[in-house]
């Protein structure tokens, strides 16, 4: 499958250069100028079921990214493509891989006049839901994509080959993608199928008890664990040298830190008539490696629990108002070496009127995960006049749960697999958009004189599960053209 | 459910014989009818995809990226 895919990228590549030839004939060019689409994001999530924290603990997550997509006319038949994104988010839940940190109090004694203060006592407390200090509670992700088109000279194919690379701390990866569309019938309907193949390693980060516990061997006198008390549900410390203590019941041993994505995308496009047309597209998404995030903590329910803080606060600990007492992880979530998804979509057009569209999507989902989805989106672009156009939409999405799904401490420790993430569990959801676009066909303002302004774009959409998650995503592109 | 969209989409293309040619594509060729998301949804595309199961399927990219924060 790979070599496949590798020999049709070289393959489209040779053939699109090899079809780059002086043609005397007149065609129009495929794309006149140089085209220049700057976007940026401001995102922002809130929830109650970190996976990080094992199903329980707070999400917030804000992420701002930016990009600028460079598209260049080499001639008449080919097109360069050159994107860069940068995504910098700050994560309460990764934080918490280390949620711990020391609080320090003192308590004095009055006798009569005199007031003496007793020792100092540092204890360690932590919470799954305020963000942690540490450093995996941030990160920026880097990406470089760069895509090559060609167009035949009756404008009937189109070949396609693109690169891409991304990096961010713990995750690296590198993507080739080919591509070729046919159009037939006058162009009535096109046909296209595309291969990729992404190439992932991922650096395995655990949460710091488990990091301990692994690089001790087990010890619970020395290093994170020295001089700290490990209590037992009822908030009694424990004898860390006895077999009535906490222990790291499971964790993965990974040896294998790579996650290789293989995918064919076929789809085939149909004008119905002058006012409307579909599209249905399927993709084949096979996946092997390192599937699971050993950053994922994962509470068996059929083990004692073990905690780390305040007593008084262990009944308690699935509410926000516990800051200071942190459940010891029994794993880290284990999850599968291979997936296949199966996702298949369908979009519908209609053109009511000059000033109002109506853009539909479905598409329905499956994988051997166990995960069965649909998902529903409705767009109807009003043009207000000819340079503004309103954005409504509105989409619906479910999913059931994976079969390894369990909720905060359901997990049984005898299962093969299991994760308390919350992005596998069953939910659905509502998502609320507006977006306002202002469009200059005749591109008649200028930046550096050069730089002409083809229209700016704004918009937002409130996304809502059933389950405590909510989020907001705020974007502002802009495109240029260079005349 | 698959019956259902196999059966969709086999009676939408029987019913496509009308031809339409390049002259009459100017409502098809606006460019709110494309048949992909917009552009400027890019990273709101990215989140569906970091925070649900199922992905693909709208002419996107299709892997690569964590996405597990």
């Amino acid at each position: 499958m790979k070599n496949l895919i590798l020999y049709m990228f070289f393959g489209f590549s040779v053939a699109s250069i090899s079809q780059t030839k002086d043609n005397k004939e007149y065609k129009r060019r495929v794309l006149d100028n140089v085209e220049i689409d700057v976007l940026s994001s401001f995102y922002s999530q809130k929830g109650k079921n970190s996976a990080v924290n094992g199903g329980i603990g707070t999400e917030e997550l804000t992420d701002i990214a930016g990009s600028i997509d460079i598209l260049i006319p080499m001639n008449a038949d080919d097109i360069l493509s050159i994107g860069f994104t940068v995504s910098a988010y700050t994560s309460a839940s990764s934080s918490n891989l280390n949620p711990f940190k020391h609080s320090t109090s003192s308590t004095s004694n009055t006798s009569g006049a005199s007031t003496s203060t007793s020792a100092e006592t540092k204890t360690v407390i932590g919470t799954p839901w305020l963000a942690s200090s540490g450093a995996s509670g941030q990160d920026t992700w880097l990406s470089c994509n760069v895509s090559y088109s060609h167009w035949s000279d009756d404008r009937n194919e189109i070949y396609t080959a693109s690169f891409s690379i991304s990096d961010e701390y713990d995750y690296t990866s590198i993507g080739f993608n080919t591509g070729f569309t046919k159009l037939f019938n006058q162009k009535n309907t096109e046909i296209g199928i595309n291969l990729g193949l992404f190439l992932d390693k991922v650096t395995p980060i655990y949460p710091t008890e488990i990091e301990t516990y692994r690089r001790t061997e087990g010890s619970l006198n020395s290093s994170f664990f020295a001089n700290v008390d490990i209590l037992n549900s009822e908030g009694l410390e424990t004898d860390k040298n006895s077999n009535t203590t906490w222990v790291a019941t499971q964790y993965n041993e990974i040896t294998n830190t790579n996650r290789n994505t293989y995918s064919v995308s076929l789809s085939l496009s149909q004008i119905l008539s002058k006012n409307s047309q579909f599209s249905i597209f399927s993709d084949i998404i096979m996946q092997n490696g390192l599937l699971s995030s050993p950053m994922q903590r994962v509470y068996f329910e059929d083990k004692d629990d073990f905690y780390i803080g305040n007593p008084s606060n262990i009944p308690n600990y699935t509410n926000p108002s516990n800051v200071d007492v942190f459940h010891l992880a029994d794993a880290v979530e284990r999850l599968p070496d291979s997936r296949l998804k199966t996702p298949i979509g369908f979009r519908y057009n209609h053109y009511i009127n000059e000033f109002l569209i109506f853009k539909t999507y479905y598409r329905y989902y499956f994988d051997d995960w166990g995960i069965v989805s649909n998902t529903l989106s409705i767009e109807l672009p009003i043009k207000l006049n000819d340079k503004w156009t309103l954005y409504p939409s509105y989409r619906y999405y479910n999913q059931t749960k994976s079969d390894y799904f369990s909720a905060y401490n359901k997990n049984i420790s005898t299962s093969l697999y299991y994760t308390s993430d919350y992005d596998l569990s069953e939910f659905n959801s509502s998502q609320y958009g507006l977006g306002l676009k202002y469009t200059d066909i005749f591109v008649e303002k200028h930046i550096f004189k050069a730089l002409g302004l083809k229209n700016i774009s704004l918009d937002y959409s409130m996304y809502k599960r059933n389950i405590d998650f909510n989020s907001y995503i705020i974007s502002l592109g802009f495109k240029f053209i260079i005349d | 459910m698959k019956n259902k969209i196999a059966f969709l989409t086999i009676a939408i293309s029987m019913s496509s014989c009308v031809m339409v040619k390049e002259y009459e594509k100017i409502n098809i060729n606006d460019p709110d009818m494309t048949l992909t998301k917009r552009k400027s949804l890019k990273f709101e595309t990215s989140f569906h995809i970091y925070r649900e199961s199922a992905m693909g399927a709208n002419g996107g990219k299709t892997g690569g990226g964590c996405g597990c924060n």
